[in-house]
């Protein structure tokens, strides 16, 4: 069951810039879902058209499965958001900002103090908005998003102007909002390192395509997948010829042999088998590619 | 009026606390009386003269007198920025999204937002008049050759007259309402708004005057000192440029392919 789902959106700003490719969007329901991709690549893009921010243009939007245009005020009402920079009244207080918002959503006004002491605001007083800095107007704009208890929050680069212990403590924050309440998390980044230890589903999108869609254990699979072995011996000719005869595909590069890493048990026969067959074995190490770099290649493939 | 316009209302209204645009209600509100206070102050004869006569309406008489700088710059002009600095809270504030993203129909925002204007222009009615009532007050407990203006007050002459002026002011704040809709540069709906009035102004012969909805308040005024204008159902005309207007200024607004 996703939560958000979208079907084929295409988006483009003038006649020849299209900025979103043909994305299908899926978002279980419950998770939290890392929206990665670089700067430019179509995230926001993507998040003003789930929130109704930008006149939709080709596709379909589903959201907690009602087509968003049909149901907009409906869904918008399960929705808490932060879309780029901070949305506050700067002449406002964080009560007085929280305080209008309380009006619109209908909600507790109990809410008001208790998303604030949620994201340490607590004790700003009679402090505007306009003087908090980057990263207080960021708290704040969590409080917004929280105020109303929705079921589904949509952040957008939610950790801009945080400092490393603000990004922990958002972090924190949203891993304990997912786990005890239940709420659905799409959280938008340009830093697979900045999300990988929170979200348990990734899209990555690259200039306006999708270019990965799954769980995070389905790209931990792929960094698996895309590494290598590497074999240095005494006779690289035989050795070549050993590998081919376990079916496996190795290339030679500086009298090294590389392949596609096999299982460990596969790596323990490959090595008696060379050392049986009187070849000396000098080197023999896995390649790992860290997530950073898997990423990187589907962004710039 | 459903509950969900009444607390689109209210949200909109806490938005302009301490806000510019507020103090200049206030500020608006009181600047002509306080510039008469000073007049009569310095020279009483202005406001003996007014005593003289009671047969000729004091108050009458110091209600158009206080009315010819208002109708003719300063109404208008505060009109122009009153508008664009409230719809300005949304753009500087990166406001936008945040209320477009929040549960409330594009019809409760768009009327809301409206109807705040318009409350503030009865704020600065009601001020304006208490205003008036001060500077023909306060003279007499400095001066005492200015006699206490302890004359019967014509509050139905007051409210229809207010209620005239109201009504020739909705089309230019409808008007202004549009354009500051739709540019996130304050300047550009601040200075169309003052072309359009100084504009206004200098056409004020012209026959097709009442083309232009930003002279009706200095129409109004030329009128109601008993001269001609080209234009006898000014009020007629404020109401139908009014309703076309907001009818207007809706349509582009929810066409809008970027809502924040």
């Amino acid at each position: 069951m996703y939560c958000v789902e979208t079907n084929r959106l295409s988006h483009s700003f003038s006649a020849h810039a299209s900025v979103l490719n043909n994305i299908n969007l899926q978002v279980p329901t419950g998770s939290i879902y890392g929206f990665l991709g670089p700067n430019g690549a179509g995230k926001t893009t993507t998040l003003r058209l789930l929130l109704g921010l930008l006149k939709k243009q080709q596709g379909d939007i589903r959201v907690f499965d009602k087509p968003m245009q049909q149901h907009r005020i409906e869904i918008l009402r399960k929705t808490g958001s932060m879309i780029e920079s901070p949305s506050l009244y700067s002449h406002l207080t964080a009560t007085e900002n929280l305080r209008l918002l309380q009006k619109i959503y209908q909600c507790p006004k109990e809410r008001i103090s208790q998303s604030l002491h949620t994201v340490g605001l607590a004790d700003t007083g009679n402090k505007k908005a306009g003087q908090f800095s980057l990263g207080m107007k960021q708290r704040l704009s969590i409080a917004v998003a929280l105020l109303h208890q929705p079921a589904l929050l949509i952040l957008d680069e939610p950790t801009n102007g945080l400092d490393p212990n603000g990004i922990i403590e958002i972090r924190d924050l949203l891993k304990k909002l997912n786990e005890e309440q239940g709420i659905s998390i799409i959280i938008s980044s340009h830093l697979l390192s900045e999300i990988e230890k929170l979200v348990t589903h990734v899209g990555i999108i690259s200039r306006g395509n999708m270019v990965f869609q799954g769980t995070l254990k389905d790209l931990i699979n792929k960094q698996q997948q895309a590494s290598s072995l590497i074999i240095e011996t005494s006779d690289t000719e035989g050795s070549k010829a050993i590998i081919r005869s376990m079916q496996l595909n190795g290339t030679v590069e500086n009298d090294r042999i590389m392949l596609p890493i096999p299982s460990k048990e596969v790596i323990a026969i490959l090595n008696r088998q060379l050392v049986s067959s009187g070849i000396d074995v000098y080197e023999m190490s896995p390649v790992k590619k860290d997530l950073e770099t898997i990423f990187m290649e589907l962004i710039n493939h | 009026m459903n509950i969900a316009f009444i607390n689109c209302f209210a949200a909109e209204w806490m938005k302009k606390r301490r806000s510019f645009a507020s103090w200049l209600v206030l500020i608006g509100g009181f600047f002509i009386p306080f510039i008469t206070l000073i007049i009569f102050l310095v020279y009483p004869k202005q406001l003996l003269s007014m005593h003289v006569d009671i047969s000729r309406n004091f108050w009458g008489l110091l209600f158009q007198h206080s009315w010819q700088s208002m109708a003719f710059m300063l109404l208008p002009m505060g009109i122009v920025l009153a508008v664009s600095l409230i719809t300005q809270i949304e753009f500087k504030n990166n406001g936008w999204k945040q209320l477009h993203a929040a549960p409330i129909s594009f019809k409760n925002i768009y009327f809301s937002k409206l109807a705040v204007l318009l409350v503030m222009l009865l704020q600065l009615f009601v001020l304006f008049n208490i205003g008036i009532y001060l500077s023909a007050v306060i003279p007499s407990f400095f001066n005492r050759n200015i006699p206490f203006p302890n004359y019967a007050i014509n509050f139905g002459f007051f409210l229809k007259e207010n209620g005239k002026y109201f009504i020739i002011c909705l089309p230019m704040v409808a008007l202004q309402y549009i354009i500051s809709l739709q540019f996130k540069n304050f300047l550009i709906p601040v200075g169309t708004g003052l072309a359009l009035v100084i504009g206004g102004l200098i056409a004020l012969s012209w026959k097709y005057i009442y083309m232009i909805p930003s002279a009706y308040t200095a129409l109004y005024f030329i009128r109601s000192k008993g001269n001609n204008v080209p234009v006898h159902n000014l009020l007629e005309w404020s109401l139908g440029y009014f309703l076309l207007f907001i009818l207007l200024g809706y349509w582009l607004y929810v066409s809008k392919k970027e809502k924040g």
